[in-house]
């Protein structure tokens, strides 16, 4: 009885996970490089994703549009190599590549530091991502929810983000550059995340009471 | 397995997505990680907001050739890169090895590892990362022994991998992230039956100079430069 449930739940979600995914695109796409090694399909990504890594590594002044172009190319080269670890149920095509383009941001900014040891960021930043317990429809819910939430964030809230993400600034580099004191740039983070569906801890929570 | 009590905080889970931590500290958050579902779920999401930043940031157009260029590519990197790199030492065994993060055993395997005994029950490994801020290592407490009592110029994280050790504020078990502020005085002591294995991420002290300097954080296994 109990094993039937199980699986009827299980079937369930698959069929929302598979319509989910039919959904974008972009991650069946993906999907489809990585099990035929389609270089056509991977051209339709490479079109899409690289003027948008361009775009999104050239964001703040740390890269200008040369060394931007070699990253986003790097990145999809990587892409083209890794497709067949791709899981559209574990992440978006969008997010996946998100990954892998800050990995290489990281392992560049490395080696112009020429720092003495190669340890890669992708070694770093794998985390035994193979949890059987976790929920791939919440976790889809969850997407749509920041997608839909992330439109409506207020301006300031966007723009601490913004550079958190775009540039790999910590807070307090984001708080010297803004001008704002660090207190302001973390409450705002803290805001945006909370709208964002991104659960504090605890300790956190009894902070903010 | 019990659960996870101790988690890093959202900031430091943020920077990580980011990719703004520095090499040892992104080490001590993924082993966390590996230890902890709930912080898993939450570093996705964190991941998905970087996704829709991407899918949302305006496009600038690329070279021309960029793509043929990327194509031409395509099939030598396939065959050229190699899937890892080689490596020559065996895998750690015994006990204290084996719920490790993967990428932890990696670390300790592609260094070799090396103790250096601060105390007859506390012994120091350092693992390399490249790093100038921070020090990455692994301590060795023994069954019940207790590690000098110690205060710190910088910043502490420690990440629990086996055993448990406990210090005037709690016990720490497997997969628990502790972190210590500069100038915090403690004296972590482990569990009576089985030996406590840690990660932790030292930041540097201020350099001083002189042949007593080591005395100054007992845990520093080098003198940063
Ligand atoms: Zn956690």
């Amino acid at each position: 009885m109990i094993a039937a449930s199980n699986k009827m739940s299980f079937d369930a979600n698959k069929v929302v996970m598979l319509a989910e995914a039919r959904s974008d695109n972009w991650s069946q796409l993906l999907m489809k490089v990585g099990a035929d090694r389609d270089k056509a399909a991977f051209a339709v990504l490479f079109d899409h994703f690289a003027p948008l890594l361009k775009g999104f590594l050239m964001k703040g002044s740390a890269l200008g549009p040369e060394r931007a172009e070699e990253l986003a190319q790097e990145t999809m080269i990587k892409v083209w190599r890794k497709a067949d670890s791709f899981n559209a149920s574990k992440a978006s095509a969008s997010t996946w590549i998100y990954t892998i383009a800050r990995n290489c941001r990281i392992d560049w900014l490395r080696r112009e530091a020429k720092s003495s040891r190669d340890i890669e960021a992708e070694d770093i930043y794998d985390f035994g991502d193979e949890n059987p317990s976790f929920n791939s429809l919440v976790q889809m819910r969850n997407r749509d929810k920041i997608r839909e939430n992330l439109a409506f964030l207020p301006p300031e809230q966007l723009e601490v983000l913004a550079k958190i993400y775009f540039e790999g600034k910590t807070h307090s580099e984001v708080s010297l550059e803004l001008g704002l004191p660090l207190g302001t740039v973390k409450s705002r983070i803290r805001l945006a995340l909370n709208r964002l569906q991104v659960r504090m801890t605890a300790a956190e929570a009894r902070q903010d009471a | 397995m019990p659960e996870v009590r101790l988690h890093p905080n959202t900031d430091a889970l943020l920077d990580y997505s980011a990719g703004s931590l520095s090499p040892a500290q992104a080490v001590a958050i993924s082993a966390h990680l590996f230890y902890c579902p709930g912080c898993q779920a939450k570093t996705r999401t964190l991941n998905a907001i970087g996704g829709n930043l991407l899918a949302n940031t305006e496009a600038v157009s690329v070279a021309v050739d960029c793509l043929s260029d990327v194509m031409a590519q395509l099939d030598t990197v396939d065959t050229a890169l190699p899937e890892k790199r080689e490596i020559n030492n065996a895998a750690p065994q015994g006990d204290r090895w084996k719920n490790l993060p993967p990428l932890v055993k990696g670390l300790v395997r592609d260094s070799g590892i090396s103790w250096r005994h601060l105390s007859s029950s506390l012994r120091v490994a350092r693992l390399p990362v490249g790093e100038r801020r921070f020090e990455l290592a692994l301590h060795q407490i023994k069954a019940g022994g207790s590690a000098p009592a110690h205060d710190h110029r910088g910043l502490e994280i420690t990440v629990v991998l086996h055993g448990s050790f406990s210090d005037d504020e709690g016990v720490y078990h497997q997969g628990d992230y502790i972190t210590r502020e500069p100038g915090h005085i403690h004296t972590p002591v482990a569990t009576a039956n089985t030996e406590c294995v840690c990660l932790s991420v030292l930041e540097a002290p201020i350099r001083l100079v002189g042949r007593f300097s080591r005395l100054f954080n007992p845990f520093l296994s080098f003198m940063p430069v």
